[in-house]
């Protein structure tokens, strides 16, 4: 099995995937090997997204196909096993109800063993911070589409730092006119452009010594 | 040359006597003329009104009508959820979309069997379930009766009408909205046939519209929506299966009747550029939202096509009159040489966008934009 899952996953063959887990599940110790191979088929998406060969369609269908092969997996791990400890808090701000961007990098980080609590769209400054508060996620992600919504990203990084929570979290920033020059602005710690990039960041910040590459 | 010539000088490739200016404008005509975000979407003498003074003050060539701020279209075309300002937001708000993935399986078949009509009538209750199809269809005839008058107001005025009609894009960028992306790019895996037979339908169906009210209200010029057939969620593989046939089709249809296709390109569609020079020379215009590298379009198509665009919304809302002024003389510089350029905004003008920078745009063309 080692190397045809992966590869049937990073070839987004479904089907494929689906008949090796089949296969493979019965045999013991084996749960946590296919979890491993799909992570690995996950990054080789990633590979080709960033090598233009893939589109945000082939990551959302992978995301898809990664659903379905943990649906198969999850009875028989056992518990504790693959638990992620990596919270990562993610929002559209308020004003603005685009979630199409935000989705994505959810996707993209829970298949990566990231846990995800995701705030929704048009959330309110007081939301990050109760949301920081309660989880102890150490990444907070903040999503906008529309310029008018710069206000709203500026306002929930100060009441971060107002809530003295600031300095416990990085604040990465995505989605379209979002920039570096809206990071500094803003007083975010990073900018992604695209999903592969906030999943490097998130990366970066909970293994800095692997050093995830943006 | 008046502003009719100027426009019609730059889709057929020749020199102009300089770069017109033809902002998209939409939401933010309402603050620059003093009304709200929800008088602009309902009212039309209200909304016409703003799109008039705000071309006339920044003295445009080619303005659109807010068609994109307009709710009685947006209501038939854009099947979603639509937050509303004065409804769901504050009065000065933009409109935003939620994509409630209102067509089900079975609406393939209505489509693909019955035509677009037969699927407004599944959608529309399931959206806004006050409205009835009948209704919908006397608001639209309604509309385009709007559409027709002002278009002819704002020639008296010497502007000229952007656009006559506008189709929400290829079967695939109008089953997005009406689906959600999500499950439209799953479709494309899951039901290509289906997809792709509906879709013909759907070609077939909005360019029977699209002909006729361009020619109703004579603005012989047609906005074809393209943001989710785009590299950015498509790989070409898909582009070329699922895209280029509807586009193919739309663009020869309006071709062949006498209008030029608006091609409205939203995200960065630089990796398929090449793709446009499939359509016919000097017949269509190509217009950018920022995202798509303008320059290299520039040196992809400057010989092919022409090319609208591309100041960043950002830059109109953040930055300052230099910027602007200084993005704007490399536009003219670079890709209005020897003409073929439209110089507009990226996209819509931004809701926060400063008048300075506006009239930046405006300065721009007068100082820079003359060919000698």
């Amino acid at each position: 099995m080692k190397g045809q899952l992966a590869q049937a996953f990073a070839a987004l063959d479904e089907e494929r995937v689906y008949r090796i887990i089949d296969e493979c599940l019965p045999i013991p110790g084996d749960p946590l090997m296919i979890v491993h191979e799909l992570s690995r088929g996950m990054e080789q998406v990633g590979e080709l997204f960033k090598k233009d060969e893939y589109a945000l369609g082939e990551l959302i269908y992978s995301g898809e196909i990664f659903k379905g092969a943990m649906d198969k997996v999850k009875p028989f791990l056992k518990e504790g096993d693959g638990k992620p400890e990596r919270k990562v808090i993610m929002g559209t701000v308020e004003g603005d109800i685009h979630d199409l961007g935000k989705n994505i990098v959810i996707t993209l980080l829970e298949c990566s063993g990231f846990q995800v609590i995701d705030l929704g769209v048009d959330v309110p400054a007081s939301k990050f911070v109760n949301a920081v508060k309660e989880t102890g996620a150490g990444l907070v992600g903040m999503s906008l589409m529309l310029t008018t919504a710069m206000d709203s990203m500026r306002q929930a990084i100060r009441f971060l730092e107002d809530a003295a929570v600031r300095d416990r979290i990085k604040i990465m920033i995505g989605g379209a006119p979002t920039s570096e020059r809206l990071r500094e602005d803003v007083g975010a710690d990073f900018h992604g452009r695209d999903a592969i990039e906030a999943l490097a960041i998130a990366r970066r910040v909970f293994h800095p010594a692997k050093g995830g590459r943006i | 040359m008046n502003p009719s010539e100027r426009i019609a000088a730059v889709i057929s490739l020749e020199c102009p006597d300089r770069v017109p200016l033809a902002p998209l404008l939409d939401h933010w005509a309402a603050p620059y003329a003093g009304i709200t975000n929800a008088e602009l979407m309902n009212d039309p003498e209200k909304r016409f009104n703003a799109v008039l003074k705000t071309a006339q003050d920044f003295r445009w060539d080619m303005t659109f009508l807010a068609d994109t701020a307009n709710l009685t279209l947006l209501k038939i075309g854009v099947p979603a959820l639509m937050r509303l300002p004065g409804v769901d937001l504050p009065e000065n708000a933009t409109h935003q979309f939620d994509e409630i993935g209102a067509m089900t399986d079975e609406d393939f078949d209505v489509l693909e069997k019955d035509g677009v009509f037969a699927l407004f009538s599944s959608l529309i209750p399931r959206i806004y379930p006050e409205m009835t199809i009948e209704q919908a269809l006397m608001d639209i005839d309604r509309a385009g009766n709007e559409i027709t008058e002002q278009g002819s107001r704002l020639r008296e005025k010497g502007i000229e009408p952007a656009v006559g009609f506008i189709i929400p894009g290829p079967a695939f960028d109008y089953f997005c909205f009406a689906r959600s992306v999500n499950k439209a790019l799953l479709d494309l895996r899951k039901r290509p046939a289906k997809m792709k037979s509906a879709g013909k339908r759907y070609c077939e169906d909005m360019l029977g519209l699209a002909v006729p009210s361009a020619m109703q209200c004579s603005i012989k010029r047609v906005f074809i929506g393209l943001s989710r057939s785009s590299p950015v969620f498509l790989s070409s593989k898909y582009f070329e299966e699922f895209i280029l046939p509807d586009l193919d089709f739309l663009i020869h249809g309006l071709i062949d009747a006498g209008i030029t296709p608006v091609l409205h390109c939203d995200t960065n569609w630089t990796k398929f550029l090449p793709y446009f020079r499939r359509f016919p020379r000097a017949r269509c215009i190509l217009e950018l939202d920022s995202f798509t590298d303008i320059f290299r379009a520039k040196e992809i198509l400057g010989d092919h096509t022409a090319i609208m665009g591309d100041v960043p919304s950002t830059l109109l809302a953040e930055g300052s009159r230099d910027d602007v002024r200084d993005y704007c003389r490399r536009l003219i510089d670079e890709v209005g040489a020897g003409g073929g350029f439209i110089l507009s905004s990226g996209c819509s003008i931004p809701l926060n966008a400063r008048q300075e920078n506006v009239l930046a745009m405006t300065e721009a063309v007068e100082e820079w934009g003359w060919y000698s």
